[in-house]
């Protein structure tokens, strides 16, 4: 008998959603004692997540049935199994430092209420998909989790870029649900349930399972893990508060397609699985180099988090969801730092987002600087660093299965990985100031740059040090085969590219953006290639496909309903029936005499009364 | 009362109610009308009054008081209506208030 957990859950779960309501009602316009209680409650979540993280093996099971309809049970539970506690663990625990970042990035920012209250109601919501045991509390939350992000992104509502890239984030993700949903539909219609366990009883008994089952549950997942061809939206997400960036395009949310996908991997066929992979490979390959050919420096972190995206895609199309589970945890941690990092360096340049116009910060944001490069040397996966364990071992277990062009892309996204970085570095830290903003930067104050130092030189540094070693065991069974599986030596393929690229985009990326001051040194030199990389091709086919095909039908439609319901419908039946009718017999029934009218109610009512006396 | 039995009670009620029926239907002067209205409520209430009396229950009875309390409300705003109507318009005669037949 595995111990129960389940009261530990609730208080997980559901001290955010207390805390949002609370600020909600009473805490609108306290915004210095909202930020303390949803920063508050935001560690006390992560410490009773490290409690279940470090607590005996086992799941924990809890279910209540809210509604059975005929032979379908749908209910409400949690499923606690070693996966769901490390992701737990990893989002309230780079949540908690995010919400102490925010307390001093939106310190001047009148909303503040609304801004921690969304943060909060985000938690609940993310919190929910990772304890949840069946598909539709999964979907119930997964659109939570879109509302809290649509509502984050849009904090900055009167500014039009916020609002516009809002609307697109849940608009994209509404494409991925539809395909869910009837994912969802499809297992109910196949195997009558939608519980996890009972759905992993029914595939292992199924000899094959129908590919576009997989394939639509997957939809979710390419809209919410922003994958190739649903993209689009992260990049626009960017217009949401730095931390928002930090916490959910980077850390949790886009993370928790990759764990749903990882909970019904036994749901995935093998033509689910290529596609994913080769996607995902593709996708690191590409938004790693996109990421050159952005000055916005979150832009530039955006086009990153695809990639890394792309990668643990790619994990999970491999048959390996425990190595992408594992670069998920990795990512979480440094991409955080990066991105707090970044929200740092706008706000010690008084919100200058160009790096153009960055520069020569290393001096003058020194923790905030250490930190940076510490995430970022991790994220070009450095031997020992946390990017090195898990990014590595994708990379290996592509090379170890044979999938060459998937190793190929996977390279390319490494070199990549270290270009973007090196160019990062070298434009925002090194060299000369190049705007007054840069020249007049000042460090943060400590409950920005405290979680820095915490996420940034404890996790990504000590990171894969700590999974591999200092846990017990026992709750880290998703990472540790997989650690396992790694080759520490020196010959193995992964590492050989993984150093070259290293040395070759790192430094060189140090050098060649060096050459040029105050602009993009590829922009100058080849300006086709930078066009190429910045263009977004995408939402070019997304904007021709609304205008000349979907407009087109929709325009279609409305001819016919125009035609058809208005016209023929409305027009005809509903206003000639009437005006023949009241041609015919109107004009003696309305004369305008009370008396008259007084009538046709006593002789209704005579009617009514022998209808209801004869019956 | 040993001669009385509910068929008297309930015919009374219903000549009273079609006596007021006829009154509304047949005569123009709002007043009346309303007079007659009245009629036609007194000879529910009535009907009313008698099943609870030989139902040997005084539910009925009570619940006849409060109708008679609502309708004395009701009383006063219809004929307070009636008396800002012919203030207005300068009659009270049904057939001449026909604004909305077009």
């Amino acid at each position: 008998m595995s111990p129960d957990f389940s009261s530990l859950v609730h208080w997980i779960l559901f001290l955010p959603l207390g805390a949002a309501l609370f600020i909600a009602l009473f805490l609108r316009r306290a915004g210095a004692v909202a930020a303390w209680l949803s920063t508050g409650v935001a560690f006390a979540i992560a410490g009773l997540a490290l409690r279940l993280l470090t607590a005996a093996p086992g799941d924990t099971r809890w279910h209540v049935e809210l509604a059975k309809l005929g032979d379908i049970s749908l209910g409400f539970g949690y499923l606690i199994d070693a996966n769901a506690r490390l992701m737990l663990f990893v989002v309230s625990f780079v949540a908690a430092w995010i919400h102490l970042f925010s307390v001093g990035y939106m310190k001047e920012d009148p909303a503040r209420g609304r801004f921690f209250a969304g943060l909060s109601i985000f938690m609940f919501s993310i919190l929910g998909i990772v304890v949840a045991d069946n598909l539709l509390m999964t979907f119930i939350f997964w659109e939570l989790v879109g509302f809290s992000s649509y509502m984050l992104i849009a904090h900055y509502f009167d500014k039009d870029f916020a609002a516009a890239a809002s609307k697109k984030a849940f608009i994209v993700n509404r494409v991925g649900d539809l395909g869910f949903i009837l994912g969802i539909a499809m297992c109910l219609s196949l195997y009558g349930t939608l519980d996890f366990a009972a759905l992993k009883d029914h595939a292992a008994a199924a000899k094959t399972i129908p590919a576009a089952v997989g394939a639509l549950l997957m939809c979710g997942f390419l809209g919410k893990s922003a994958q190739f061809p649903l993209h689009v939206w992260l990049t626009d997400a960017m217009a949401g508060p730095t931390p928002v960036s930090a916490l959910i395009h980077a850390a949790t949310m886009v993370a928790a397609g990759v764990y749903f996908m990882a909970r019904v991997s036994f749901l995935l066929a093998p033509e689910v699985l290529d596609f994913i992979a080769i996607s995902g490979a593709g996708m690191a390959a590409l938004a790693g180099l996109c990421a050159l050919a952005q000055t916005d420096i979150k832009k530039s972190l955006a086009y990153s988090t695809l990639a890394h995206l792309g990668i643990m895609g790619c994990a999970i199309g491999l048959g390996h969801p425990e190595l992408a589970l594992m670069h998920m945890a990795m990512h979480a941690f440094f991409k955080a730092t990066l991105f707090l990092g970044a929200g740092s360096v706008i706000h010690g340049c008084h919100h200058e987002q160009d790096m153009l116009k960055m520069g020569g910060l290393l001096k003058k944001m020194p923790l905030t600087a250490a930190t940076f490069i510490a995430a970022t040397l991790s994220n070009c996966a450095v031997p020992f660093l946390a990017g090195w364990y898990s990014k590595d071992a994708i990379i290996e277990a592509a090379w170890h299965d044979g999938h060459f062009a998937i190793f190929a892309f996977l390279s390319l996204a490494a070199l990549a990985t270290c270009l973007y970085s090196g160019r990062m570095l070298r434009l925002v830290f090194l060299g000369e100031a190049n705007s007054e903003e840069a020249s007049h930067a000042h460090e943060s104050p400590w409950t920005m740059t405290l979680p820095l130092v915490v996420l940034g030189l404890v996790y990504s540094v000590a990171g894969g040090f700590l999974a591999s070693t200092l846990l017990p065991a026992g709750s880290l069974q998703p990472i540790k085969p997989a650690l396992d599986a790694i080759a520490f030596h020196l010959t193995a393929p992964s590492t050989i590219v993984g150093l070259v690229s290293l040395v070759v985009g790192l430094l060189g990326a140090l050098k060649f953006y060096g050459s040029v001051r105050g602009a993009d040194a590829l922009q100058v030199i080849s300006p086709r290639t930078y066009h190429l990389l910045e263009h977004r091709w995408m939402d070019g086919l997304y904007r021709w496909y609304v205008d000349a095909v979907q407009r087109r039908v929709s325009e279609f439609i409305a001819f016919l309903d125009l035609l058809l319901i208005n016209g023929v419908a409305v027009r005809w039946i509903g206003g000639g029936v009437p005006a023949v009718l009241g041609y015919l017999t109107g004009r003696s029934f309305h004369r305008g005499q009370t008396r008259a009218y007084a009538l046709w109610i006593v002789i209704g009512s005579l009617f009514l009364a022998w209808f209801l006396i004869a019956r | 009362m040993e001669n009385t039995s509910l068929a008297h009670h309930l015919i009374l009620a219903g000549l009273l109610f079609v006596l007021g029926l006829t009154g509304v239907l047949v005569r123009r002067n709002l007043l009346v009308v309303y007079m007659c209205l009245e009629l036609m409520l007194a000879a529910t209430t009535l009907a009313m009054v008698a099943f609870s009396r030989f139902a040997h229950k005084m539910d009925g009875a009570v619940f006849v008081f409060f109708v008679i309390t609502v309708a004395a409300a009701e009383v006063a705003v219809g004929l307070a209506l009636i008396v800002a109507l012919y203030r207005r318009r300068g009659t009270i005669q049904s057939d001449a208030l026909n604004t909305l037949r077009d």
